[in-house]
């Protein structure tokens, strides 16, 4: 017999609410940032070796779509930090009531946003 | 680290994990060393992602000789190494958590194992040869 599996619920019957959301972006971005880390070793494997390999390198990272990456990566980064830390929290036994967990979400969504905007600036300005 | 043993007076049955598979109490497998294992480097990689961030982005689009200088100085290239290796190790545990839940059939599930430990192998072997070359030749 053919049993629907796992996220069969999602586009017709669940409706989303800030906790679920969340804890479904906290995969995402997981999974988002495990992407980036193949750009990383790239990266340092550029640097590493110099030539026309860092030459595209640099060429890709510094175009519009690399900056957009870099600045969807930093914002994923920072919400994966800041939700770790919500869940590291919970694992500690605190912040369990609907009340703070609620709070805690929308404290780790204004702490992102603040966070990726700080670090662009000093990006930028510094 | 995995099974907890009472040495005094040890036979299969005080194993508590035998005796659970026996009773078919819970999977008694090594669910908590990964459990732990994500806790210990997500704690690590708060300090070591907030150094990343705030520096690496800054050299993402700067000259070779400026990121090479950078990487190779010896405080940078020690956090850079443990950054990349804490984050992959966090990395397969969570990847792993992820293909765990939606990929069923056992075959998949071991080609999911092998493709994403080879993957993460690669990329640490590679991002700390990486480093390690810029620090010696500097």
């Amino acid at each position: 017999m053919e049993r629907p599996l796992s996220p069969f619920m999602f586009p017709t019957w669940y409706r989303f609410q800030i906790t679920s959301s969340l804890s479904i972006i906290h995969r995402l971005t997981g999974i988002a940032l495990s992407a980036g880390s193949i750009l990383l070793a790239w990266w340092l494997v550029a640097v590493a070796e110099g030539g026309r390999l860092f030459a595209a390198t640099h060429a890709f990272i510094a175009s519009p779509i690399g900056i957009a990456l870099l600045f969807f990566w930093s914002m994923a980064f920072f919400y994966h930090l800041c939700s770790g830390i919500r869940h590291l929290a919970w694992d500690a036994g605190y912040g369990f009531e609907i009340r703070q967990a609620y709070l805690s979400g929308y404290a780790v969504l204004a702490a992102t946003l603040l966070l990726t905007v700080l670090t662009w600036l000093y990006v930028y300005l510094a | 680290m995995a099974k907890t043993f009472i040495v005094s007076d040890t036979t299969a049955l005080r194993d508590g994990n035998v005796l659970r598979r026996v009773r078919h109490l819970g999977s008694a497998r090594d669910g908590l060393r990964e459990w732990r294992l994500q806790r210990l480097t997500a704690v690590a990689l708060i300090p070591l992602g907030l150094y990343f961030a705030a520096s690496v982005l800054r050299l993402a689009t700067s000259t070779r000789m400026t990121a090479a200088t950078w990487l190779g100085s010896p405080v940078t290239a020690l956090l850079i190494i443990l950054f990349v290796l804490t984050g992959l190790a966090h990395m397969l545990v969570g990847l792993r958590s992820v293909y765990l839940d939606y990929v069923h059939a056992r075959a998949r599930l071991l080609l999911a194992e092998l493709v994403l430990r080879a993957a993460t192998a690669l990329l640490a072997g590679a991002s700390v040869l990486a480093v390690l070359k810029l620090f010696l030749n500097r």
